[in-house]
């Protein structure tokens, strides 16, 4: 019992901690420091000494198979594991890592997300607020612990604090099983540790404080089953990578478990401590808060601050403190600078308690490969400034700038382009499309990027696919035209391998959607997968990529869109919508590319105008599209209305059909005079019933005609009717009145079944 | 004056016997001017125990908020309470004084009418026409005996007040003294004197206060009850107290009555039932806790003097038609469909009552 290392029992991110452990470190100068954390991440101890390496950080570790797992272990400047290692890199001190290594956390078997053993623990936690009578152990927490005022009164409360958790949990909580693992090999560490020589009294162990009990009897010798235990554990391939962490993430609000809550809070804490003024806080935090206020435009005065500061030192008291606590601050500055409610400083109380801060590392340190192609490529291509976590927006022009020195900066953004686009593929959230307006749609790109430390998880995740962002795009994207449901999810890949410049992978999707082509009969899917080859083909070049190898299989998918079409168009109004769009692509997809056969969708086009059996609307709109062609001539369409108006043609099919053919090239319509007189002929010779049927087809067909267009066409009738234009106009544009407006609404409920 | 036949006895008064308790057990230092120190009060208003004395809690609802009220009293800034009207401003702003001072009298009441020198002073007249001015012919309002004794003030429905009168209280909060040039003097404020205001947020806008006025105030919005089982509450210990005061030969209301009414006025006043399940119109009125309470006391005192003693479904159908219907026309229909729509459909629990309201709506 003579010699024993010290066990300073810790809390996680606790700024009294950080600061009295570092004071105790600087007075019994222990030749050995023991930090509880996986023990493999030794090598991570160099690069967080790194005088340039800035908090929050935190050490990633993952799975190398899939399903990647993942296990994180935030620090931030007031963690008092981070200062000990800081403490030990200073100072020339060894220090380790003495926890399970993560190959071993991340193989251990994890119930799912249901932590319901964790209830105990809850019980503790919700039996000690009701006992405070404050808003949660947090504040309990910060008025014993961290303003405990004095390192010895901090230390033993910690332990107390941990003893008791224990004794109240012990055995029931979840994963006591893994708890008494990880305190048996920690067990073990001390004593390799004494068995390398390092006196035991030369020792400083720090670990959270539920673990001190558990680590005290050190010195006796495993049991048998431990021995077989830790032996059998189960381990897994591992990786591991020091990344920069934020504030944000740090918050639990985000939802992720080891943090705090008010980061940016216990930042000011640990300065005030580190500036030997615990009540500094106060001011800093108040001072804050006011300053955001004033800056997004609501005055606040310094009497006000002041008044606030001694609100909070009242409220302190009334619990028995000395120093505000996080809740008194909050609860002054409501009631002092918010005039009483939380929503008007709830920005600012965000700002100040939460922060924006993100961390950084110096270049080069500890990154995955592809870590590096990324921050290699973010260098090339002169993306540096846009690493922040700010949004800013970044406008793209594809074209080749030809006053451009070399072929690297002419081609700069299209570079840019190819690596955004990359990372979007690989599911990176750092840069965001913005919506494009359809006039510079091929050449220019509207970017937002913003730097997440989730981003630099999600790359760092991706080095599963590669080593490189290219490789592991390439991976992903054939993974994605395997898996991919239909074939314009395949056609999505080819998109997308070609907005990323990327041939191969695109030639790769392109034979498995050959593949697939044979079987698919739905016709919407493949004018859809037509029209985004046809797409890509048409605007390749300026992406320079050689669209050539899709010609053929477009050329096929196309012929077939065409063979099925007029089979298509036996359907009801209700889907006649979605078959006139696809006609409609395969029309622009045929007009783009004269290599591809016109005739077989002429023809097809003219088997759905003239065969009286297949959907009327739809029928009209293949005339309208065989008109834009200059196919069909005045005569023939005057013929085909006479044919399609003719007295005793039901109404909904006659209006059907002018509503089919009023779709497309109105002009030319309105200006054909004896169109007019056939409709004009054709509504004559319907009864009333007949009529009202009518109606409500012609309705919807002029609906969207502008009210211009409605004035030619009144014109038109005028003329027909020897009247004034403008009368005619008049009676067509005006809004309805009631009556009518009523009338109109007994027309909707009119009954088609019949 | 006797003091069993007083109206409404001052809350020092009532509960005398808790604050004696109080001070004799407190253990915290006192600030000056005070009787007992702040966690006495605190315990004084939200309950439990000094000695072997209970104490009953006065004010029940957020413990949070009366510890900034009591912690901003300390620090001898003026304490402004807002909130809805029965959200128990001027019942918490009276027990704060009692237990501070012992004494929750100083109180002007404020009105469109309020003038300037019911803040500072003014005089006899008789007197001062015939000695001149002289200290024996100065009338002292509240707030200046306050000051002279360094005391608490009250000042209600602040928000009512004239902007002479509201600026006034500027001067006095922010100089902490009156001067009397009449008298070539001043009185200055002793320590622990501070003022409890009150304001009500349905007053918007009749005189809006000036942003020098607020920020000489801390400002606590005190919130309507947070649930059912706290509004029940509050409403039970009330009536209960008022039908001590009141002399009313009927029995406390049970606990289902009182679930009725505070279920109805929360359904009324947040526009959807208690489970959320269904929107229903809200009435125009505030359908204040306060005022269920009253609503319970009138059906108390219908049943005590008309009835058998037993607050019944009619006494309190009578009451809910008079809390609810406010503005004839919109209130009638918003009852009318809350009654078809929501009570009819709640089962035998509430049939007595739905017939009741249904008779008298007829």
């Amino acid at each position: 019992m003579s010699k024993e290392p010290f066990f300073y029992g810790i809390r996680h991110l606790s700024p009294a901690g950080a600061f009295y452990l570092r004071e105790f470190l600087e007075e019994r100068r222990p030749k050995l420091v023991l930090v509880e954390g996986p023990c493999d991440l030794g090598d991570e101890l160099v690069h967080m000494q790194n005088p340039k390496a800035r908090p929050p950080m935190a050490v990633l570790a993952y799975t190398m198979a899939v399903p990647v797992r993942t296990i994180l272990y935030p620090f931030a400047v007031y963690s008092p594991e981070y200062q000990a290692v800081l403490w030990c890199g200073e100072n020339k001190v060894p220090c380790r890592f003495m926890d399970l290594p993560t190959e071993v956390f991340l193989a251990l078997p994890r119930e799912a997300e249901a932590p319901e053993g964790e209830e105990d623990r809850l019980d503790v936690y919700r039996a000690l607020d009701a006992r405070t009578g404050e808003d949660g152990h947090e504040t309990f927490w910060e008025r014993t612990m961290e303003q405990a005022g004095t390192a010895q009164g901090y230390h033993a409360g910690a332990n107390l604090f941990g003893e008791n958790l224990r004794e109240l949990t012990r055995e029931r909580e979840r994963d006591w099983a893994e708890i008494q693992l990880r305190e048996a090999w920690m067990r073990r560490q001390i004593r390799t540790a004494v068995e390398e020589g390092v006196a035991p009294d030369d020792m400083v162990v720090v670990t959270g404080s539920y673990h001190v009990e558990g680590l005290k009897n050190w010195s006796q010798p495993p049991s048998r089953e431990e021995e077989e235990a830790l032996k059998a554990l189960p381990r897994t391939e591992a990786s591991h990578t020091l990344m920069p962490y934020s504030d944000y993430r740090l918050s639990s609000r985000s939802g992720y478990g080891a943090g705090n809550r008010a980061p940016a809070y216990y930042a000011l804490v640990w300065e005030a401590f580190l500036r030997g003024q615990p009540m500094g806080t106060a001011y800093s935090y108040l001072s804050r808060i006011a300053a955001y206020l004033r800056e997004s435009g609501t005055p606040v005065s310094s009497a006000g601050v002041i008044e606030a500061v001694r609100l909070a030192l009242e409220l302190a008291r009334m619990r028995g403190g000395k120093i505000p606590a996080l809740r008194d601050l909050r609860d002054a500055a409501v009631t002092c600078l918010g005039e009483g409610s939380l929503a008007a400083v709830s920005l600012a109380v965000a700002d100040t308690e939460i922060g924006t801060g993100i961390g950084s590392l110096p270049e080069g340190m500890s990154r995955t490969s592809i870590q590096e192609d990324f921050y290699r490529q973010m260098r090339e291509l002169k993306l540096e400034k846009y690493r922040d976590v700010s949004a800013q927006d970044l406008s793209l022009d594809l074209r080749e700038k030809r006053s451009a020195a070399s072929e690297k900066s002419a081609f700069l953004d299209l570079n840019r382009s190819f690596f955004l686009h990359r990372l979007r593929v690989l599911g990176v959230s750092f840069a965001q499309t913005q919506a494009r307006c359809q006039d510079n749609a091929t050449w220019a790109e509207q970017w937002v990027l913003r730097w997440t430390p989730e981003a630099e998880i999600e790359l760092v995740e991706s080095a599963l696919k590669g080593d490189t962002i290219l490789q592991a795009c390439g991976v992903q994207m054939k993974e994605q035209a395997r898996e991919a449901e239909n074939m314009a999810g395949i056609a999505q890949v080819i998109e997308d391998a070609f907005f990323c410049g990327m041939a191969a992978a695109a030639v790769y999707a392109t034979e498995e959607l050959a593949r697939r082509a044979v079987d698919t009969v739905s016709l919407e899917e493949l004018a859809r997968t037509a029209e985004k080859l046809s797409v890509v083909i048409r605007y390749g070049s300026i992406r320079r990529v050689d669209a050539a190898p899709l010609l053929p299989i477009l050329d096929r998918i196309y012929y077939r869109a065409c063979l099925l079409l007029p089979g298509a168009c036996v359907c009801d109004d209700a889907a006649s919508g979605s078959v006139s769009a696809t006609l409609q692509q395969l029309n622009s997809v045929a007009l783009a590319h004269d290599t591809l056969d016109q005739e077989s969708l002429v023809s097809a086009l003219w088997q759905v105008a003239g065969r009286d059996d297949l959907n009327t609307k739809l029928s009209g709109f293949a005339a309208a599209v065989l008109m834009e062609r200059g196919l069909m001539g005045t005569e023939q369409l005057k013929l085909e209305v006479r044919r399609r108006l003719s007295p005793g043609t039901p109404a909904d099919l006659g209006a059907g059909w002018f509503e089919g053919l009023a779709m497309k090239n109105r002009y030319a319509l309105i200006a054909r005079l004896s169109l007019w007189e056939s409709l004009d002929n054709y509504l004559e010779t319907l009864d009333d019933e007949e009529f009202k049927r009518a109606l409500v087809f012609l309705r919807r067909a002029f609906a969207d005609f502008t009210a211009r267009e409605r004035d030619e066409i009144a014109e038109n009738l005028g003329e027909l009717w020897n009247l004034n234009g403008q009368q005619v106009s008049e009676a067509v544009n005006v809004a309805l009145d009631t009556q009518e407006a009523g009338m109109v609404e007994n027309l909707e409920d009119f009954d088609f079944d019949f | 004056m006797e003091q069993n036949n007083v109206q409404r006895l001052p809350a020092e008064q009532l509960f005398q016997k808790e604050i004696d308790a109080l001070i004799a057990a407190e253990k915290d230092p006192v600030p000056t001017g005070w009787r007992m120190s702040p966690r006495s009060v605190r315990t004084y208003i939200c309950g439990g125990t000094a000695g072997k004395t209970k104490i009953t809690p006065k004010y029940i609802g957020q413990e949070r908020l009366v510890e900034i009220a009591i912690a901003t009293l300390v620090t001898d800034r003026a304490l402004l309470l807002i909130g809805e009207p029965g959200t128990a401003k001027s019942w918490l702003s009276e027990h704060l004084c009692a237990a501070i001072n012992g004494d929750s009298t100083k109180v002007v009441q404020g009105t469109a009418g309020t003038t300037e020198e019911q803040i500072r002073y003014s005089w006899n007249y008789a007197m001062l026409i015939a000695q001149g001015p002289s200290p024996a012919a100065m009338l002292k309002t509240p707030v200046m005996t306050a000051m002279e004794t360094g005391t608490i003030a009250r000042v209600e429905e602040i928000s009512r007040c004239a902007s002479e009168v509201q600026d006034a209280l500027i001067s006095v909060l922010s100089e902490k003294r009156i001067s009397v040039p009449e008298l070539g003097m001043e009185v200055p404020a002793r320590k622990g004197f501070s003022v409890i205001a009150t304001a009500n947020t349905r007053d918007k806008g009749v005189n809006e206060m000036s942003a020098a006025l607020k920020r000489r105030f801390n400002i606590v919005v005190l919130p309507t009850p947070a649930d059912l089982e706290a509004e029940m509450e509050i409403v039970r210990t009330r009536v209960e107290q008022q039908a001590g005061n009141l002399d009313l030969n009927a029995a406390i209301p049970d606990q289902e009555v009182v679930e009725k009414v505070c279920t109805i006025f929360r359904e009324l006043r947040n526009g959807e039932t208690l489970d959320r399940s269904q929107k229903v119109k809200s009435a125009s009125g505030v359908l204040s806790t306060a005022e269920a309470i009253s609503l319970l006391c009138n059906s108390m005192a219908l049943a005590g003097s008309f009835g058998s003693g037993a607050v019944t479904d009619y006494d309190l159908a009578a009451g809910l038609q008079g809390a609810v219907v406010k503005e004839e026309e919109k209130d009638v229909l918003a009852w009318k469909e809350y009654l078809e729509n929501v009570m009819k459909k709640r089962g035998s629990r509430w049939l007595g009552l739905y017939e009741a309201c249904r008779e008298l709506n007829r």
